[in-house]
């Protein structure tokens, strides 16, 4: 409870925390749904989504005043990432340490993975026709870079600037994440209905 | 094909068809892209499929905030107003299986105020009243806050700030819209019989925009129809405010800090979308809905 009554000794006055709470409201609530979202594809599922949403908007009204403008969307969602990451190495030591290396992953799929010869795709029609249960299937059996970065542009809808901001990665690396993520899944959804 | 200065390589050129489908190339690489995708029909299918896998993720059911948690997030903001301290996540929801005394067993008693505590903020759940309570205040705090910006950003315009508002009361009800439809045909009637009023509610899908329902709003005293559209995570509403004088106005922008808006005319509706979309998004959606329903 020593942190609790710390923090109680520590409140800015009212009016601070009134405006603080504007501000909240305007940068933090519009984006529940799209940091719900992320965290779900992060955590893989929903009742841990909504823990390390919490916590994430606890950060974010902490550091409100941090918000210098800019896009809300983004900078609520790289709260919501690096909570996400800290969330899991407390609670999932091990599934993080699963995910690897990720510079040898852009290698080793460069090689192998998603890289098919554009004439021979699936047809578009397949891929329209699929389901919803099967995109979040396939999008689930993304490796996480790859999933992340799909995330953040196709249900976030960030664009490339952000998410090398936010992930700190090149734009080319955006680009070809996103390109063999969204490759393996035109393969898979494909495959599914054919 | 001379050179326009597009990658040879077919990776290269991969990279730039997903640059083209997210909208993230200038119009002259668009245009070379889209003349080599004429031009070749691999790099027509991959395009295809891009599209196709667009449309899919369109489709994907939203994942909105339960009224609870959007409660349990509200109350965070509210918290400290009121000089209060934020509920910590691992208090509300105990990662740790509560300690099962053992009958008759002693407990120190440090274990026990911990437990207390532990059961106390447990039983928030059954505490929804204070959070609701809480959420409402935000509710109204952010209204005004939305009138406010309204205000601000331009001449006041009483339609565009009742617009604003109730878009946002819509995104803190159980449910934005009233009558659930993804079908126009079923849609336009609903309103009709409620308002007499019918706008064109053209079917967006193909291009990523969802129509998932509408509902009646009131607007300077009068009911008029709101048609809700969905693009990925968003909300796009668009509320049409039959109009006497007539004349097309072409698109405005009202948008500020949190949303976008965006206001037109056709002559017979004087249209408001409002969204929390980026502004060239709304845009996008605004042009294909005029387009439409010309």
């Amino acid at each position: 409870m020593n942190e609790t009554s710390a923090r109680a000794g520590g409140s800015p006055p009212a009016g601070d925390g009134l405006a603080r709470a504007d501000r909240f409201s305007q940068v933090v609530l519009p984006y529940l749904a799209d940091a719900l979202s992320l965290a779900r594809w992060l955590t893989g599922n929903a009742a841990d989504a909504e823990d390390v949403v919490q916590e994430a908007c606890i950060k974010a009204h902490a550091g409100i005043a941090g918000y210098a403008g800019g896009n809300a969307r983004a900078w609520l969602l790289t709260i919501v990432r690096n909570t996400a990451y800290s969330w899991m190495a407390r609670n999932r030591p091990r599934a993080v340490m699963a995910v690897g290396d990720l510079a040898d992953l852009d290698e080793v799929t460069a090689v192998h993975g998603g890289v098919v010869d554009m004439g021979e795709g699936p047809e578009a029609g397949l891929i329209a026709r699929a389901n919803a249960a099967a995109l979040e299937a396939a999008i689930a059996a993304l490796p996480q870079p790859f999933r992340e970065t799909l995330v953040l542009r196709d249900i976030n809808g960030l664009s490339y600037r952000e998410i090398s901001d936010m992930l700190t990665v090149p734009i080319g690396t955006v680009m070809s994440r996103l390109a063999r993520a969204r490759g393996l899944l035109m393969s898979e959804l494909g495959e599914r209905h054919a | 094909m001379h050179d326009d200065g597009l990658p040879r390589d077919a990776e290269g050129m991969r990279l730039m068809l997903n640059a083209l489908v997210d909208g993230e190339l200038d119009a002259a690489a668009a245009l070379a892209v889209e003349r080599r995708i004429a031009a070749d029909p691999a790099l027509a299918a991959e395009h295809g499929r891009l599209v196709a896998l667009r449309g899919a993720f369109a489709r994907l059911p939203a994942q909105m905030p339960s009224d609870d948690f959007l409660a349990r997030i509200a109350a965070i903001g509210r918290a400290e107003a009121a000089g209060a301290v934020p509920v910590a996540s691992d208090e509300v929801r105990p990662t740790q299986p509560l300690a099962q005394p053992q009958a008759g067993a002693r407990r120190p008693a440090s274990a026990a105020r911990g437990g207390a505590w532990r059961l106390t903020a447990r039983r928030f759940g059954g505490q929804d009243w204070r959070a609701l309570a809480a959420s409402m205040v935000v509710g109204a705090v952010l209204a005004s806050g939305a009138t406010q910006w309204l205000m601000v950003a331009g001449a006041p315009d009483s339609l565009a700030v009742a617009v604003a508002d109730g878009h946002r009361r819509s995104l803190l009800a159980a449910s934005p819209i009233d009558i659930v439809s993804t079908d126009r045909h079923t849609v336009k009637p609903w309103l009709d019989a409620r308002v007499g009023l019918s706008p064109p509610a053209p079917d967006l899908a193909q291009d990523g925009f969802t129509l998932i329902g509408g509902r009646v709003e009131v607007v300077a005293n009068r009911a008029v129809p709101a048609l809700v559209y969905r693009h990925r995570e968003h909300l796009i509403t668009v509320v049409a405010v039959p109009q006497d004088k007539g004349g097309v106005v072409a698109p405005a922008d009202l948008s500020a800090e949190g949303f976008s808006m965006v206001k037109w005319s056709d002559g017979a509706f004087g249209y408001f979308a409002i969204s929390d979309m980026e502004r060239p998004e709304l845009d996008d959606f605004v042009g294909r809905f005029r387009a439409a329903a010309r």
